[in-house]
């Protein structure tokens, strides 16, 4: 038996207010004013419409007419959470709804979708993770067993802290990186901790998030049957689907497909004798690691570099990751609550994305997502809103 | 394959982007096995010899116009039109020989170009620089110009533009079939780094359009926040005695240079020196200058509807008239050296891309395309 887990991951970033040089410093007393709330409500509406509210009632008919037999997980940032229940409860409700079939996992994380498992120590990271497993707690009356760092960024040490936490799993990248010949459709152990590792099958999850409207991919047209047959023909315990969530009526966008071949998926899967979903937990319950995998420098599943790269990859990068810590050591001696906050919400990894340089010339994927007329305004922006939020406890 | 150019400039002797054009399209052509006669005006500087076996330089008649000249210059009154036409005439009468095709540049060679593509029976090939519209910054374009231009661009087999933007306006507003025209953006031979020092630098012909007002604005800007940076404005034009006094009323002329027309050598001096370079062009097809100032290891602020910021990725991007936003983004480059730095390092990386080399590769597609 080969099982298919399915996990998406769900995040919306907090996108900036403009802020130029000449505001750093205006109101030293008022209560920070960076979030752009216009065009971050904006855009969750939109996303809400053409792709959470949409797919979340497919995949609930779908669990319902195979009588929970199709499995899904899902990752929900508290960034994400918190426009819901801001914005439009009815998307939280649609998602209670679907975790009460029975059929459906959550997955930990750190709140703010932030890169603090890259910090110096770990304790804001332990932190951030806490207040995940708060807010799951509160929303689902229920505790993660696996957790996913952000974009599945993955090192021994933060390895190593989760299973130190009572994780039974973590996700990551099954990247030739840490795998050399090995298959990604098998558990693994990291050398120093006892949880088990669940690695993203990348080629099979890049069909759908990258591939699946790309004429130019020999794939093309990407149907149910046909991907199902692929997978029927995979050799190991598990196939790890990991996918943007967006994917679905955002990326791709309803014209090309997407949804047909979503809500054919399951019946054209369970057609293969030998092909069954699981959750995560389920996964790491029913499955044993097959070997150890060492990994002593952070990777990711972002970019084709597969590492931190995209995040912190230029000099502008450093320095504001480096403002950024700074700022933290500060605030924590000072216990300003809402401050705190405000500069957790500065974490949100998408904030380094918009600055990366990668890519540039060839206008890829980073100027798909960021609102910025590319990495130099990004990280002006960003820059100016932290020279201001230092300015703010010194 | 043999092509007649013919231009009006060429270095050492230029006044803008068109001479360096046609100085590194043509030596890279001639590499690339391409045989060029380039035809241009006698001048008090002669062009000398082109030292590439392909290419020869070809000096017709003489005639004192250049291509940014304006009728209604003083010293011009009442023999422009006529040296215009003159020089054109000469052109058609002195162009003899077997060749491919034509090859003109800009408004100043159109009627030549036209008339020896009917004399000839060979296919006419124009690149577009720039136009009336940018020349003029939009305000009151000239007729008798535009339509020179309009009729260039009508009989031309293609027509290059060294933008989209440009390609943009030779549709709109001439009226040409987008079909029939090719982008090629320009080039630069890179000038090398120096030692940087907190200059603020405008370097172009001060005239309306290359925007030197809103430069001064903006430094005025800057200077409330990092009262010890320094501005230079390089060049001359018509516009340098109002930008002085711009500058006096502004208050700010003690911390702003006018150096006035510079050397070649002066030109990639101040380039090396400068921290940071604005081209605040209310109008621009391309902006070679930006792509000089980047080789020099200079971060660049560029008008958005530049032709370079549409081609260009490690630049920084302003609306010319937003002069809050471009202090803002000067005093960035001042006090973030992790931006300047990128941007100075990631922009000469890029600068691979802008070669002469791949200029003249995709100029012999187009004749590739007539012929």
């Amino acid at each position: 038996m080969t099982s298919i887990c399915m996990y998406f991951e769900v995040h919306q970033p907090v996108r900036l207010n403009r802020f130029s040089v000449f505001n750093i410093g205006n109101d030293a007393d008022a209560s920070p004013n960076y979030f752009n709330n216009k065009l971050n409500h904006e855009i969750f509406e939109k996303v809400a419409k053409k792709c959470y509210l949409p797919t979340n009632n497919l995949l609930l008919n779908l669990i319902n007419e195979f009588d929970g037999k199709f499995r899904i997980s899902f990752s929900l940032t508290g960034t994400f959470v918190e426009y819901c229940e801001r914005f439009m409860p009815s998307v939280i409700d649609s998602f209670k709804k679907l975790f009460a079939t029975g059929a459906v996992d959550m997955i930990e994380e750190t709140y703010f979708h932030s890169l603090s498992g890259l910090y110096d120590d770990l304790d804001e990271f332990e932190e951030q993770v806490m207040m995940h497993r708060q807010m799951i707690k509160r929303l689902f009356n229920y505790e993660p067993k696996v957790f996913r760092n952000t974009e599945a960024i993955y090192d021994n040490r933060i390895a190593n802290k989760i299973g130190q936490m009572g994780y039974k799993g973590i996700i990551t990248e099954g990247t030739e990186k840490i795998l050399g010949w090995r298959s990604p459709n098998y558990l693994y152990r990291p050398i120093n901790s006892d949880i088990k590792v669940l690695l993203r099958n990348y080629p099979l999850s890049d069909d759908i998030g990258f591939r699946f409207s790309s004429r130019h991919w020999p794939g093309f047209p990407l149907t149910a049957d046909k991907y199902a047959r692929w997978m029927s023909r995979c050799e190991g315990d598990l196939i790890n689907l990991f996918i943007d969530y967006e994917t679905f009526g955002e990326h791709q966008w309803t014209e090309t497909g997407i949804f047909d071949f979503l809500s054919h998926l399951p019946n054209e899967a369970l057609k293969h004798e030998q092909l069954d979903f699981v959750t995560v937990s389920e996964a790491v319950d029913r499955y044993q690691p097959v070997g150890e995998i060492d990994v002593p420098w952070a990777i990711s599943w972002a970019d084709a570099d597969r590492d931190v790269s995209t995040w912190l990859g230029n000099d502008m990068q450093f320095a504001c990751f480096n403002e950024l810590k700074d700022i933290g050591k500060k605030l924590k001696k000072r216990g300003d609550e809402e401050l705190l906050h405000v500069w957790r919400r500065l974490q949100t990894s998408d904030h380094l994305y918009y600055v990366s340089t990668k890519g540039l010339e060839d206008g890829d994927v980073h100027a798909y997502f960021s609102h910025y007329d590319g990495p130099y305004d990004g990280f002006i922006n960003y820059m100016n809103v932290l020279q201001d939020l230092k300015q703010k406890i010194s | 394959m043999k092509v007649a150019m013919i231009g009006w400039e060429y270095p050492p002797f230029k006044a803008g982007g068109l001479g360096t054009h046609c100085y590194g399209l043509t030596r890279s052509l001639a590499d690339k096995n391409v045989k060029v006669d380039f035809y241009m005006p006698k001048t008090k500087h002669s062009a000398g010899g082109s030292g590439k076996r392909n290419l020869v330089i070809k000096e017709v008649g003489e005639t004192e116009i250049f291509p940014y000249d304006r009728p209604e210059d003083k010293e011009l009154a009442g023999q422009f039109f006529e040296s215009v036409y003159r020089y054109n005439d000469l052109v058609v009468e002195r162009v003899k020989g077997n060749y491919d095709l034509i090859h003109c540049h800009d408004w100043l060679t159109m009627k030549a170009g036209a008339a020896l593509k009917e004399k000839l029976g060979i296919p006419l090939v124009l690149s577009v620089h720039s136009t009336e519209y940018d020349r003029s910054g939009w305000i009151c374009p000239n007729d008798w110009f535009i339509n020179i231009e309009r009729e260039g661009m009508e009989k031309a087999d293609r027509v290059i533009a060294v933008s989209h933007f440009t390609k943009g306006v030779i549709v709109d507003k001439y009226g040409i079939n987008p079909d029939k025209i090719s982008v090629v953006h320009n080039a630069v031979y890179p000038i090398g780094e120096g030692e940087k020092q907190e200059i603020v630098l405008f370097l172009g012909r001060l005239t309306i359009q290359k925007g030197a007002e809103f430069f001064l604005r903006a430094a005025k800007k800057v200077l409330e926040y990092e009262p010890d940076s320094r501005f230079v404005v390089a060049g001359t034009g018509d516009m340098l005695p109002r930008l002085i006094d711009q500058a006096v009323d502004m208050g700010i002329s003690s911390k702003v240079i006018f150096t006035g027309l510079l050397t070649e050598e002066e030109v990639k001096h101040i380039y090396r020196i400068s921290n940071v370079y604005v081209m605040p062009s209310v109008s621009e097809p391309f902006g070679i200058t930006a792509l000089e100032a980047v080789s020099a290891g200079t971060p660049t602020i560029a008008s958005k509807t530049a032709g370079f910021s549409e081609a260009f990725q490690n630049c920084l991007r302003v609306d010319f008239w937003d002069t809050d936003e471009m202090a803002n983004k000067i005093i960035s480059l001042l006090r973030y050296d992790p931006l300047h730095k990128t941007l100075a390092t990631e922009g000469k990386r890029e600068l691979d891309l802008f070669t002469w080399d791949r200029v003249a590769e995709k100029t012999i597609d187009v004749y590739n395309r007539v012929m």
